[in-house]
């Protein structure tokens, strides 16, 4: 048994452009349910639209394709319906802050037994590029031509002040450290946020200066900052890196949960 | 077990030539059929995998399977099985 053994083979190859990081994110994400032991009729995967909400398509389990933004609303019926299930969402910073925002909050408010993964590309990338909530300060996108000038959204910051029991956040460069993210997300009851920043090299990367994908790939590794470190650099009152992102365990906690099986 | 990249599913975004610690996959040269520059294997049998996979039972390293977006990377039965020398590299 591995991994693979979720994906429906005959759907394979998907249709993501070539050295797009969803792809990445999907393999992660089944490792860690394939380690669950989880059985696939027990197990559902829902998304929203946008590119990375292709990914439920893609696998052997029930999923359910919804329309954009209501991944995490059908999934709460899912689960209120049926406790016994394993409910997983896969969602895009466009699907899940920007139309589905008010889902979202009101989820990790809830902290209904989910976990949902997001594939933060900052762009709108199935429609052709426009910015997202977000898209950073600076990076030009259809609708930012002249560079971003909104403060982005940070997903995992959100997901914590609503209430969610656990969140993390890694890139599509941190292959094992995703999967042992999700992983926990999945053993933790409650609301689970899994950020994944993941590169679009067609409606983001082209822009903004990553001509090769694995350029886009090492400014991730190299603009992320572990949590242990930014701690660190707290305690010791130095000034943390304004264009880091933090990387690592940011929330675990148990705050009562909705929906957790009996 | 041997090293293997399928041709069908590979899209020649070369991540897996940034991510192996012994840098098996290289760029590739010519394009295929489907116009894709699909990697090349420097020496597969250096993997970790192709010896033990099966003797831990379990998948090895796995960066370059877990990274590859196109779900392209695999480990396949090698018939017949050829025993290979293999430094063992630090
Ligand atoms: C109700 C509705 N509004 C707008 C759209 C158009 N639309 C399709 S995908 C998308 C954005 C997707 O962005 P994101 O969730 O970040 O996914 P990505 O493609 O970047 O992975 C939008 C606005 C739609 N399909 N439905
Ligand atoms: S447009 Fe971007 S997010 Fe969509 S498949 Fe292409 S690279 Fe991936
Ligand atoms: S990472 Fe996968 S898709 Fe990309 S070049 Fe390597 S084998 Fe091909
Ligand atoms: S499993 Fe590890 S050692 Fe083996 S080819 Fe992949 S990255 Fe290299
Ligand atoms: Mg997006």
């Amino acid at each position: 048994m591995s991994y693979e053994d979720w994906y429906r083979q005959d759907r394979l190859p998907h249709i993501f452009c070539a050295g797009c990081g969803n792809g990445t994110i999907i393999n992660c994400t089944l490792a860690a349910i394939e380690q669950m032991g989880w059985k696939k009729d027990d197990t559902v995967f829902v998304s929203g639209i946008g590119c990375s909400s292709r990914a439920s398509g893609y696998i052997v389990t029930d999923s359910l394709h919804t329309t954009h933004g209501r991944a995490i609303a059908f999934a709460t019926g899912v689960k209120m319906a049926n406790k016994d299930l394993n409910v997983v969402v896969f969602t895009g910073d466009g699907d899940l802050a920007a139309i589905g925002g008010n889902h979202f909050i009101h989820a990790c408010r809830r902290n209904i037994d989910l976990t949902v993964v997001c594939m933060n590309n900052q762009i709108y990338g199935m429609t052709g590029g426009q910015g997202s909530p977000t898209t950073p300060r600076g990076c030009l996108s259809t609708t930012t031509p002249t560079g971003c000038v909104e403060t982005p959204f940070d997903l995992c910051e959100l997901a914590i002040a609503a209430g969610a029991n656990y969140v993390s956040r890694w890139t599509s460069y941190h292959v094992k450290e995703l999967e042992k993210a999700v992983k926990a997300g999945l053993e933790t009851p409650g609301f689970s946020f899994i950020e994944a920043l993941v590169q679009c090299p067609t409606a983001f990367g082209r822009r903004n200066k990553f001509r090769q994908v694995a350029d886009h790939v090492e400014y991730l590794r190299s603009h992320s900052l572990l949590r242990a470190k930014r701690d660190r650099l707290i305690e010791a009152g130095e000034p943390v890196p304004e264009d880091m992102f933090v990387v690592g365990e940011l929330a675990r906690r148990k705050r009562p949960a909705l929906g957790v099986k009996p | 077990m041997i090293l293997a990249i399928d041709e069908t599913r590979c899209k020649g975004c070369n991540l897996c030539t940034k991510v192996c610690p012994y840098k098996i996959f290289k760029e590739g040269k010519k394009p295929n059929r489907r116009g894709i520059v699909v990697p090349e294997l420097d020496r597969p049998e250096r993997c970790t995998n192709c010896r033990l996979q099966q003797l831990y039972g379990r998948t090895l390293c796995g960066v370059c399977q877990l990274t590859c977006p196109d779900q392209a990377i695999h480990w396949i039965e090698e018939k017949p099985y050829e025993l290979k020398k293999v430094a063992i590299e630090y």
